[in-house]
């Protein structure tokens, strides 16, 4: 392949990178800003928030905080654009949400679960779509909660195993389909490759199945529309795409798979501009690109007559190894077309910027 | 003795010699020719010419024309001067012979000299080749370098500029929440004393006052925002979805590549969780002895001898239980079953014993002729006398010096024909 033909290919060129004196997990952007917050666990077994804002070629640190236990999650899905409260989970079980300009106190407290909270999800807020301002968590307990921020003590909605069942680690959660005040959906994956889909509006079991690998990610195209697409990352290098929008009684959704690395997959984030391509972070350290593209027919009908869908095919933009430890955490500016954050095991957070999606 | 060319014509100005030299019908090429700076000669055998010149000339600048039966040599001075004649009148043998012995070192020197220089100028050549390969591949890489880099610098300035925006806009986000941080630190407080309240969070009633949420984006927005703010529905009527998880017995993550391990594992471990199971169960009025699979076998072998067949069975029975991959107890089993006429219980045991007994190596021959013959027995005696006669070809080939196999198996062949000519 020519040069020529390569550069026309988005670019990851990487602005930023910023030591840490803690193992970041997750980071994400304070929305409508160039601020980005790290949530870690320092060596003395403490919880690390830091706040850094973007200045020209560095990251500067507006506020350092510490928590008592390690945290494991954040989202700021389901808080208002004035407000912009971050929702922690920790290593606990705790369920915090943090008012930054005055985090001694938190805003909203439970303990919500017994182990850890491996992943959370927060959605209705930010000015993106409609209804209450839920957020969604995810244990290592085999629960998923679903808590309003305005009821204490209890959740909404508790999926948790059957009496006598034994439990298996739930290692992600993601909202979707919340395209009306009343329709909500809950995806979770596990880590013995179980994938649920919950109806919040029904309260019931929607849709299940088992991709033959622990599910490190899930996350739909866009929380606050019909549901669309849904990514699922897994161990083994694996990621499926679900095409959401006909379901077949017996046969659920149909997938297209892609096993683009030997190691994880640990995380799947849609780029928030275009709903089709999406960036995967891989345990070798890598980030690849990868563009979805709709087949001609999206549904036919098959051999009852019962709607099936059609999945098309994905094609990779590009790929970039940045660190030799697993990228454990990404997130896309929602702001800034092409502007994104990741953070790896080696304890730096790096600010990339992906070029030429324009023409894409 | 060679043959002296000697009517050559020769012809000089200031600064060269003319020599011609006919051939006599002899065909010349440059190897015949032998120059040096005094001494000429030409080799064509059997003929042969020499000249001890006169005065030295400059043999890399002669040149020497063959054809039409004839040398022109052309030979340029050393010193411009006139020759008396072109060779040296008075040379005697001895100094003809030096002087052609120095020619020819002058000759081989001279060849030396320039292989050398050849050598250098080659290794020369190749350094230039390889410095311009470089600087070529330095050029290309140096142009792709340079469009990242302008591409991140392009993109760096757009942040810049983006970055501008937002810290305007936060200006006066930040000048706004220094007012709320007043008004929300009392009603904090007074909802930590509170045990359950469906309260919405203060911070919605004191939104309305604010006049600027967000630069740039307009008033409607803001309105936009309020009436949103009101219209949240109230939080979902709590339920429980109980769920059902797809069974694993490790509490590891589940992996493609370890399917197969962790199978052979839970194999194993339900193997020996049998195994144990029916030792624990029945055997704990076992002696000590009679544990021992072995033991088991010995017994088993004697009470055959002795003719008591059900006895033995029960032995290898037991045995069987305690170590299932012992070859010899099915074997033997299935010798006391060819007697106690329980023919597919020996079929069965000779199967048996035949897999166990992979790979087929001399040691276990005696074994598995054993088996086939025990086999191909019972499958006669059941009158599948076929399959019995392939056990027995099998067994021949095993062991083909073996006479009762050999006899065994014609007849057996012949009550085939028999069978089939009768029916």
């Amino acid at each position: 392949m020519s040069a020529v033909l390569g550069l026309e290919r988005p670019q990851v060129v990487s602005h930023v990178q910023q030591a840490l004196s803690y193992t970041v997990f997750d980071c994400k952007w304070v929305p409508r800003s160039a601020r980005l917050m790290c949530l870690g666990s320092a060596a003395r077994g403490t919880g690390i928030i830091q706040l850094y804002e973007l200045h020209g070629a560095r990251l500067e640190v507006l506020r350092e905080i510490e928590k008592p236990k390690p945290i494991k999650c954040g989202t700021f899905g389901a808080t208002s654009l004035q407000q912009r409260y971050l929702a922690t989970g920790d290593f606990d079980g705790n369920l915090n949400i943090w008012n930054l300009e005055a985090p001694e106190i938190p805003v909203y407290s439970v303990k919500g679960h017994k182990e850890i909270i491996n992943s959370i999800d927060g959605v209705g807020g930010l000015g993106i779509g409609e209804g209450a301002p839920e957020i969604v968590t995810g244990s290592r307990d085999g629960t998923v909660k679903v808590w309003d921020p305005r009821q204490k003590d209890t959740p909404v909605a508790n999926m948790e195993p059957v009496q006598g069942e034994s439990k298996r680690d739930c290692w992600t959660v993601a909202f979707g389909n919340a395209y009306n005040q009343e329709e909500r959906v809950v995806c979770a994956g596990y880590d013995n490759g179980d994938i649920k889909l919950f109806d919040l509006k029904t309260m019931s079991l929607r849709w299940e199945t088992n991709i033959k690998n622990g599910v490190c990610s899930v996350e739909f195209d866009r929380k606050d529309i019909n549901m669309n697409k849904l990514v699922a990352t897994s161990l083994e290098g694996k990621f499926h795409v679900f095409d959401m929008r006909t379901q077949h009684p017996t046969k659920g959704f149909a997938s297209v798979s892609e096993k683009a690395q030997k190691s994880t997959i640990w995380q799947v984030r849609h780029l928030p501009q275009n709903r089709d391509i999406f960036m995967t972070s891989g345990g070798s350290g890598s980030l690849h690109l990868w563009k979805y593209e709709y087949p001609a027919q999206r549904s036919k009908k098959d051999s009852e007559g019962s709607e099936m869908g059609v999945a098309g095919s994905l094609s990779l933009l590009q790929n970039v190894t940045l660190s030799t430890q697993p990228i454990s955490s990404l997130d896309w500016s929602p702001d800034k077309k092409g502007l994104c954050v990741c953070g790896a095991f080696d304890q730096t957070v790096r600010v990339l910027i992906v070029t030429k999606l324009n023409k894409i | 003795m060679p043959v002296w060319l000697r009517e050559h014509s020769w012809r000089q100005s200031l600064t060269a010699v003319y020599l011609s030299l006919p051939l006599r019908g002899a065909r010349a090429t440059a190897a015949n020719i032998f120059c040096s700076e005094q001494y000429l000669k030409v080799s064509i055998p059997p003929f042969l010419f020499e000249a001890v010149l006169y005065a030295p000339i400059d043999d890399t600048n002669s040149t020497a024309k063959i054809g039409n039966g004839n040398i022109f040599f052309t030979l340029y001075k050393k010193e411009p001067a006139m020759w008396d004649s072109l060779t040296l009148a008075n040379a005697d043998k001895e100094k003809l012979q030096h002087l052609r012995e120095n020619a020819v070192l002058e000759a081989q020197e001279k060849a030396k000299e320039e292989t050398k220089a050849k050598k250098v100028t080659k290794q020369e050549n190749k350094k230039y080749a390889l410095e311009a390969t470089m600087k070529l591949e330095e050029a290309e890489r140096k142009r792709i370098e340079d469009l990242k880099e302008k591409e991140r610098q392009k993109v760096t300035k757009e942040l810049e500029l983006w970055k501008n925006q937002q810290k305007d806009g936060d200006k006066y986000k930040s000048i706004q929440a220094k007012e709320e941080l007043h008004q929300e630190k009392e009603p904090l407080k007074e909802r930590q004393n509170e045990k359950l309240n469906k309260t919405r969070i203060p911070n919605e009633g004191s939104s309305k006052t604010r006049l600027k949420s967000t630069r740039g984006r307009g008033s409607c927005s803001i309105f936009s925002q309020d009436l949103r703010e009101e219209q949240l529905p109230a939080p979902r009527a709590a339920a429980t979805i109980k769920v059902n998880f797809t069974p694993r017995v490790f509490p590891t993550a589940l992996r493609e590549s370890r399917v197969a391990e962790e199978e052979e594992w839970l194999h194993k471990q339900a193997e020996a969780r049998r195994i144990i199971n029916s030792d624990l169960s029945e055997l704990e009025d076992l002696k000590e002895e009679e544990k021992n699979p072995d033991w088991l076998k010995d017994k088993g072998n004697k009470m055959f001898a002795m003719g008591d067949y059900l006895g033995a069975v029960n032995a290898y029975n037991l045995a069987v239980r305690l170590n299932n991959k012992l070859p010899l107890l099915y074997l033997n089993r299935a010798a006391c079953h060819l007697k106690l006429r329980n023919l597919h219980k020996a079929i069965e045991d000779s199967s048996k014993a035949l897999e166990l007994l992979t790979p087929p190596v001399p040691d276990n021959e005696n074994a598995r002729v054993k088996a086939h013959v025990r086999r191909g027995t019972a499958f006669c005696q059941l009158e599948l006398y076929t399959e019995g006669l392939q056990d027995y070809e099998a067994a021949l080939k095993i062991d083909p010096k073996n006479k009762i196999i050999e006899k065994d198996a014609e007849k057996i062949r012949q009550l085939i024909q028999g069978t089939m000519q009768s029916s």
